[in-house]
Protein backbone atom coordinates (compact mmCIF):
# COMPACT_ATOMS: atom_id res chain seq x y z
CA UNK A 1 0.00 0.00 0.00
CA UNK A 2 3.25 2.38 0.25
CA UNK A 3 2.70 3.55 -3.39
CA UNK A 4 -0.94 4.89 -2.30
CA UNK A 5 0.55 7.06 0.37
CA UNK A 6 1.27 10.04 -1.80
CA UNK A 7 -2.37 11.62 -2.30
CA UNK A 8 -1.35 12.76 -6.00
CA UNK A 9 -4.76 13.56 -8.00
CA UNK A 10 -4.57 14.93 -11.30
CA UNK A 11 -7.72 16.15 -12.43
CA UNK A 12 -8.74 13.43 -15.13
CA UNK A 13 -11.86 14.87 -16.23
CA UNK A 14 -11.90 13.54 -19.66
CA UNK A 15 -12.21 10.23 -17.94
CA UNK A 16 -10.05 6.81 -18.61
CA UNK A 17 -11.82 3.62 -19.27
CA UNK A 18 -14.19 3.12 -17.04
CA UNK A 19 -14.41 -0.77 -17.55
CA UNK A 20 -12.22 -3.82 -16.50
CA UNK A 21 -11.53 -3.40 -12.67
CA UNK A 22 -12.68 -6.21 -10.55
CA UNK A 23 -13.37 -3.41 -7.90
CA UNK A 24 -17.11 -3.53 -6.61
CA UNK A 25 -17.10 -0.15 -5.39
CA UNK A 26 -17.99 2.75 -7.94
CA UNK A 27 -15.39 4.29 -10.45
CA UNK A 28 -13.24 7.20 -8.77
CA UNK A 29 -14.36 10.76 -9.22
CA UNK A 30 -11.42 12.05 -10.92
CA UNK A 31 -9.91 9.92 -12.79
CA UNK A 32 -13.20 7.38 -13.52
CA UNK A 33 -11.01 4.12 -13.02
CA UNK A 34 -11.38 1.37 -10.43
CA UNK A 35 -10.92 2.72 -7.06
CA UNK A 36 -9.06 -0.28 -6.06
CA UNK A 37 -10.18 -1.93 -2.40
CA UNK A 38 -13.36 -0.11 -1.12
CA UNK A 39 -12.26 -0.09 2.44
CA UNK A 40 -9.03 2.35 1.45
CA UNK A 41 -9.60 5.74 1.09
CA UNK A 42 -7.83 6.82 -1.94
CA UNK A 43 -8.11 5.54 -5.47
CA UNK A 44 -5.58 3.22 -6.20
CA UNK A 45 -5.24 4.20 -10.07
CA UNK A 46 -4.77 7.88 -9.05
CA UNK A 47 -4.33 7.84 -5.55
CA UNK A 48 -7.11 11.00 -5.28
CA UNK A 49 -8.94 10.64 -1.86
CA UNK A 50 -12.66 9.39 -2.04
CA UNK A 51 -15.93 10.13 -0.31
CA UNK A 52 -15.74 7.49 2.49
CA UNK A 53 -17.75 4.40 2.20
CA UNK A 54 -20.76 3.36 4.28
CA UNK A 55 -18.11 0.04 5.04
CA UNK A 56 -17.73 -1.22 9.22
CA UNK A 57 -14.95 0.62 11.54
CA UNK A 58 -13.17 -3.18 11.30
CA UNK A 59 -12.93 -2.65 7.82
CA UNK A 60 -12.05 1.59 7.23
CA UNK A 61 -9.25 0.51 9.68
CA UNK A 62 -8.53 -2.15 7.80
CA UNK A 63 -8.84 -4.54 10.64
CA UNK A 64 -10.15 -8.41 11.40
CA UNK A 65 -13.85 -7.64 13.43
CA UNK A 66 -13.38 -8.45 17.08
CA UNK A 67 -13.75 -7.49 20.53
CA UNK A 68 -10.81 -5.40 22.18
CA UNK A 69 -8.21 -5.03 19.40
CA UNK A 70 -4.79 -4.85 20.91
CA UNK A 71 -4.13 -1.24 21.02
CA UNK A 72 -1.02 -0.84 19.80
CA UNK A 73 -2.20 -2.56 16.38
CA UNK A 74 -5.41 -0.30 16.84
CA UNK A 75 -2.93 3.01 17.11
CA UNK A 76 -0.74 1.99 14.35
CA UNK A 77 -3.87 1.21 11.99
CA UNK A 78 -5.47 4.61 12.64
CA UNK A 79 -2.68 6.56 12.59
CA UNK A 80 -0.85 5.05 9.20
CA UNK A 81 -3.91 6.55 8.00
CA UNK A 82 -5.17 9.20 9.88
CA UNK A 83 -1.24 10.79 8.47
CA UNK A 84 -2.99 10.03 4.97
CA UNK A 85 -5.77 12.54 5.17
CA UNK A 86 -3.95 14.89 7.33
CA UNK A 87 -5.40 18.72 6.20
CA UNK A 88 -1.88 20.27 5.34
CA UNK A 89 -1.52 17.44 2.33
CA UNK A 90 -4.97 18.60 0.97
CA UNK A 91 -4.60 22.65 2.01
CA UNK A 92 -3.99 23.20 -1.82
CA UNK A 93 -6.51 20.82 -3.51
CA UNK A 94 -9.84 21.75 -5.22
CA UNK A 95 -12.68 22.13 -2.44
CA UNK A 96 -14.14 18.60 -3.38
CA UNK A 97 -10.94 16.88 -2.60
CA UNK A 98 -10.89 19.08 0.92
CA UNK A 99 -14.40 18.07 1.07
CA UNK A 100 -14.18 14.34 0.92
CA UNK A 101 -10.60 14.25 3.15
CA UNK A 102 -12.51 15.72 5.97
CA UNK A 103 -15.16 13.62 5.79
CA UNK A 104 -12.94 10.46 5.69
CA UNK A 105 -10.98 11.99 8.65
CA UNK A 106 -14.34 11.98 10.46
CA UNK A 107 -15.05 8.63 9.29
CA UNK A 108 -11.89 7.56 10.56
CA UNK A 109 -11.68 9.11 13.71
CA UNK A 110 -15.40 7.60 14.34
CA UNK A 111 -13.80 4.25 13.77
CA UNK A 112 -11.12 4.61 15.99
CA UNK A 113 -13.05 6.03 19.16
CA UNK A 114 -15.55 3.30 19.07
CA UNK A 115 -13.34 0.57 18.60
CA UNK A 116 -10.86 2.25 21.82
CA UNK A 117 -13.68 2.34 24.07
CA UNK A 118 -14.34 -1.16 25.25
CA UNK A 119 -18.09 -0.21 26.13
CA UNK A 120 -18.58 1.70 22.87
CA UNK A 121 -16.71 -1.48 21.01
CA UNK A 122 -19.05 -3.97 22.61
CA UNK A 123 -22.46 -1.73 21.63
CA UNK A 124 -20.88 -1.47 18.18
CA UNK A 125 -19.82 -5.11 18.02
CA UNK A 126 -23.95 -5.95 18.90
CA UNK A 127 -25.17 -2.98 16.59
CA UNK A 128 -23.68 -4.66 13.64
CA UNK A 129 -24.94 -8.23 14.58
CA UNK A 130 -28.35 -6.76 14.61
CA UNK A 131 -28.96 -6.01 18.77
CA UNK A 132 -28.98 -2.42 18.65
CA UNK A 133 -32.08 -2.51 22.11
CA UNK A 134 -29.50 -1.52 24.32
CA UNK A 135 -28.12 1.74 22.91
CA UNK A 136 -32.13 2.54 22.66
CA UNK A 137 -34.56 3.99 25.34
CA UNK A 138 -35.98 1.55 27.15
CA UNK A 139 -37.06 0.58 30.51
CA UNK A 140 -35.50 -2.62 31.78
CA UNK A 141 -36.41 -4.42 35.42
CA UNK A 142 -33.62 -6.84 36.13
CA UNK A 143 -33.26 -6.87 40.21
CA UNK A 144 -30.03 -8.71 40.05
CA UNK A 145 -28.63 -6.05 37.47
CA UNK A 146 -30.06 -2.53 39.35
CA UNK A 147 -29.55 -3.69 43.21
CA UNK A 148 -25.86 -3.68 42.29
CA UNK A 149 -26.36 -0.86 40.31
CA UNK A 150 -28.53 1.03 43.39
CA UNK A 151 -26.70 -0.06 45.94
CA UNK A 152 -23.10 1.25 44.17
CA UNK A 153 -24.29 4.64 43.76
CA UNK A 154 -25.90 4.74 47.21
CA UNK A 155 -22.23 3.83 48.65
CA UNK A 156 -20.89 6.16 46.62
CA UNK A 157 -23.04 9.16 47.63
CA UNK A 158 -22.06 7.63 51.41
CA UNK A 159 -18.76 7.71 50.90
CA UNK A 160 -17.42 11.12 52.59
CA UNK A 161 -13.46 10.35 52.62
CA UNK A 162 -11.14 10.24 49.73
CA UNK A 163 -10.13 6.50 51.24
CA UNK A 164 -14.04 5.38 50.93
CA UNK A 165 -14.08 6.78 47.61
CA UNK A 166 -11.06 5.05 46.10
CA UNK A 167 -11.94 1.54 48.03
CA UNK A 168 -15.51 1.81 45.59
CA UNK A 169 -13.30 2.88 42.96
CA UNK A 170 -10.99 -0.32 43.28
CA UNK A 171 -14.33 -3.06 43.25
CA UNK A 172 -15.47 -0.80 40.11
CA UNK A 173 -12.37 -1.34 38.70
CA UNK A 174 -12.46 -4.80 39.86
CA UNK A 175 -15.81 -5.55 38.64
CA UNK A 176 -15.28 -3.78 34.61
CA UNK A 177 -12.20 -6.04 34.06
CA UNK A 178 -14.11 -9.04 34.84
CA UNK A 179 -16.34 -7.73 32.62
CA UNK A 180 -13.97 -6.87 29.61
CA UNK A 181 -12.70 -10.64 30.27
CA UNK A 182 -16.21 -12.61 30.26
CA UNK A 183 -17.17 -10.12 27.29
CA UNK A 184 -13.81 -11.11 25.29
CA UNK A 185 -15.07 -14.87 25.99
CA UNK A 186 -18.70 -14.31 24.49
CA UNK A 187 -17.51 -12.56 21.32
CA UNK A 188 -15.13 -15.00 20.47
CA UNK A 189 -17.83 -17.89 21.12
CA UNK A 190 -20.03 -16.10 18.80
CA UNK A 191 -22.48 -15.78 22.37
CA UNK A 192 -24.76 -12.48 21.84
CA UNK A 193 -27.46 -13.36 24.73
CA UNK A 194 -24.28 -13.35 26.88
CA UNK A 195 -22.73 -10.54 25.32
CA UNK A 196 -26.01 -8.19 25.70
CA UNK A 197 -26.40 -9.30 29.41
CA UNK A 198 -22.51 -8.38 30.24
CA UNK A 199 -22.55 -4.84 28.35
CA UNK A 200 -25.48 -3.75 30.41
CA UNK A 201 -23.49 -4.04 33.18
CA UNK A 202 -20.98 -2.74 31.80
CA UNK A 203 -22.92 0.60 31.06
CA UNK A 204 -23.61 0.76 34.58
CA UNK A 205 -20.35 0.09 35.92
CA UNK A 206 -19.20 2.95 33.40
CA UNK A 207 -22.02 5.67 35.01
CA UNK A 208 -20.93 4.64 38.31
CA UNK A 209 -16.85 5.03 37.20
CA UNK A 210 -18.03 8.87 36.14
CA UNK A 211 -19.75 9.61 39.65
CA UNK A 212 -16.74 8.06 41.01
CA UNK A 213 -14.67 10.44 39.12
CA UNK A 214 -16.57 13.63 39.65
CA UNK A 215 -16.91 12.48 43.32
CA UNK A 216 -13.19 12.15 43.70
CA UNK A 217 -13.07 15.33 42.15
CA UNK A 218 -15.57 17.10 44.61
CA UNK A 219 -13.31 15.47 47.54
CA UNK A 220 -10.22 16.35 46.29
CA UNK A 221 -11.30 20.13 45.85
CA UNK A 222 -13.06 20.64 49.07
CA UNK A 223 -9.57 19.09 50.97
CA UNK B 1 -30.27 22.71 27.06
CA UNK B 2 -32.07 24.39 29.68
CA UNK B 3 -34.55 22.37 32.39
CA UNK B 4 -37.44 24.12 33.08
CA UNK B 5 -38.40 25.65 36.22
CA UNK B 6 -40.50 22.84 38.07
CA UNK B 7 -37.81 20.62 37.10
CA UNK B 8 -34.82 23.03 39.01
CA UNK B 9 -37.70 22.87 41.76
CA UNK B 10 -37.96 19.30 41.87
CA UNK B 11 -34.06 18.62 41.44
CA UNK B 12 -33.64 21.45 44.27
CA UNK B 13 -36.04 19.91 46.27
CA UNK B 14 -37.06 16.39 45.61
CA UNK B 15 -40.15 15.26 47.31
CA UNK B 16 -40.82 11.95 49.18
CA UNK B 17 -37.06 11.11 48.45
CA UNK B 18 -35.88 7.97 51.02
CA UNK B 19 -36.71 4.11 51.52
CA UNK B 20 -39.51 2.20 53.32
CA UNK B 21 -38.38 -1.10 54.28
CA UNK B 22 -39.15 -3.48 51.05
CA UNK B 23 -39.87 -6.39 52.93
CA UNK B 24 -42.82 -4.61 54.85
CA UNK B 25 -46.57 -6.08 53.64
CA UNK B 26 -48.13 -2.91 52.60
CA UNK B 27 -45.34 -1.59 50.48
CA UNK B 28 -44.42 -2.12 47.03
CA UNK B 29 -41.39 -1.64 45.58
CA UNK B 30 -40.91 -0.44 42.19
CA UNK B 31 -36.77 -0.82 40.53
CA UNK B 32 -36.35 0.72 37.02
CA UNK B 33 -33.52 1.23 34.91
CA UNK B 34 -32.70 3.12 31.49
CA UNK B 35 -29.64 1.04 30.35
CA UNK B 36 -29.07 3.97 27.33
CA UNK B 37 -28.27 6.10 29.96
CA UNK B 38 -27.30 4.07 33.11
CA UNK B 39 -30.38 5.66 34.98
CA UNK B 40 -31.44 3.62 37.82
CA UNK B 41 -34.98 4.47 39.25
CA UNK B 42 -36.73 2.96 42.83
CA UNK B 43 -40.28 4.05 43.90
CA UNK B 44 -42.23 2.51 46.59
CA UNK B 45 -45.65 2.61 48.06
CA UNK B 46 -47.26 2.59 51.30
CA UNK B 47 -50.50 1.05 50.92
CA UNK B 48 -53.69 1.13 53.29
CA UNK B 49 -56.22 -1.51 53.94
CA UNK B 50 -58.36 0.56 51.78
CA UNK B 51 -55.98 0.08 48.83
CA UNK B 52 -55.13 3.44 49.17
CA UNK B 53 -51.46 4.53 48.51
CA UNK B 54 -51.52 6.89 51.65
CA UNK B 55 -47.00 7.64 51.12
CA UNK B 56 -44.53 7.37 48.87
CA UNK B 57 -40.74 7.07 48.59
CA UNK B 58 -38.07 7.13 45.85
CA UNK B 59 -34.74 7.02 44.88
CA UNK B 60 -33.27 8.17 41.77
CA UNK B 61 -29.25 8.73 40.40
CA UNK B 62 -29.89 9.50 37.00
CA UNK B 63 -30.28 13.62 35.40
CA UNK B 64 -32.18 16.14 36.70
CA UNK B 65 -35.51 14.88 34.64
CA UNK B 66 -35.15 11.61 35.76
CA UNK B 67 -35.32 13.25 39.50
CA UNK B 68 -37.66 15.30 39.12
CA UNK B 69 -39.85 13.05 37.21
CA UNK B 70 -39.60 10.39 39.93
CA UNK B 71 -40.35 13.62 42.87
CA UNK B 72 -42.98 14.53 41.00
CA UNK B 73 -44.93 11.11 40.42
CA UNK B 74 -44.22 9.90 43.97
CA UNK B 75 -46.89 13.76 44.61
CA UNK B 76 -49.67 12.11 41.95
CA UNK B 77 -49.39 8.72 43.43
CA UNK B 78 -50.67 9.86 46.97
CA UNK B 79 -53.99 9.64 47.92
CA UNK B 80 -55.02 7.63 45.39
CA UNK B 81 -56.52 3.91 45.01
CA UNK B 82 -53.75 1.72 43.04
CA UNK B 83 -55.82 1.47 39.78
CA UNK B 84 -56.07 5.26 39.58
CA UNK B 85 -52.09 5.38 40.52
CA UNK B 86 -51.61 2.84 37.51
CA UNK B 87 -53.74 4.92 35.05
CA UNK B 88 -50.90 8.05 35.67
CA UNK B 89 -48.97 8.28 31.77
CA UNK B 90 -45.75 9.24 30.90
CA UNK B 91 -46.79 12.24 28.53
CA UNK B 92 -48.86 14.07 31.78
CA UNK B 93 -45.39 13.84 33.74
CA UNK B 94 -43.62 15.14 30.35
CA UNK B 95 -46.32 17.74 29.90
CA UNK B 96 -46.16 19.11 33.54
CA UNK B 97 -42.59 19.61 33.50
CA UNK B 98 -42.63 20.67 30.42
CA UNK B 99 -39.54 18.16 29.42
CA UNK B 100 -37.71 18.38 26.25
CA UNK B 101 -38.13 15.64 23.46
CA UNK B 102 -34.76 13.95 24.32
CA UNK B 103 -35.46 13.88 28.05
CA UNK B 104 -39.44 12.07 27.20
CA UNK B 105 -37.75 8.54 28.28
CA UNK B 106 -37.42 9.97 32.20
CA UNK B 107 -41.09 10.29 31.86
CA UNK B 108 -41.64 6.79 30.80
CA UNK B 109 -39.29 5.85 33.64
CA UNK B 110 -41.49 7.11 36.02
CA UNK B 111 -44.66 5.84 34.31
CA UNK B 112 -42.53 2.78 34.77
CA UNK B 113 -41.65 2.42 38.43
CA UNK B 114 -44.90 3.66 38.97
CA UNK B 115 -46.44 0.15 37.49
CA UNK B 116 -43.48 -1.85 39.01
CA UNK B 117 -44.36 -0.43 42.23
CA UNK B 118 -48.04 -1.56 42.47
CA UNK B 119 -47.27 -4.99 40.59
CA UNK B 120 -44.66 -5.73 43.57
CA UNK B 121 -47.45 -4.94 46.01
CA UNK B 122 -50.03 -6.50 44.41
CA UNK B 123 -47.86 -9.93 44.30
CA UNK B 124 -47.18 -9.50 47.78
CA UNK B 125 -50.77 -9.02 49.43
CA UNK B 126 -51.51 -11.96 46.97
CA UNK B 127 -49.55 -14.28 48.26
CA UNK B 128 -49.66 -12.58 51.77
CA UNK B 129 -53.52 -13.02 51.81
CA UNK B 130 -53.69 -16.15 50.97
CA UNK B 131 -51.20 -17.08 53.84
CA UNK B 132 -52.92 -15.15 56.53
CA UNK B 133 -56.46 -17.37 55.27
Amino acid sequence: MEQLADNRSPPAWEGRATGGGTAASSPCWSCRGPVGDADYAFCSTCGAVQPPLPITHFQRLGLASGFQIPRDQLDAAYFDQARRLHPDRFATRTPRERQFSQAQAVSLNEAYETLKDPLRCALYLLTLAGRSSIAQERTIRDPTLLMEAMEAREALEEATDLAAVEALAARQRADRDSCLASLQQLFDAGDLDGAEAVTLRLTYLAKLGEDIRLRRMRLAMSA
Amino acid sequence: MAYSEKVVDHYNNPRNVGSFDKGDAAVGTGLVGAPACGDVMKLQIKVNEAGVIEDARFKTFGCGSAIASSSLATEWIKGKTLDEAATIKNTEIAEHLALPPVKIHCSVLAEDAIKAAINDYKAKHGESAAAAE
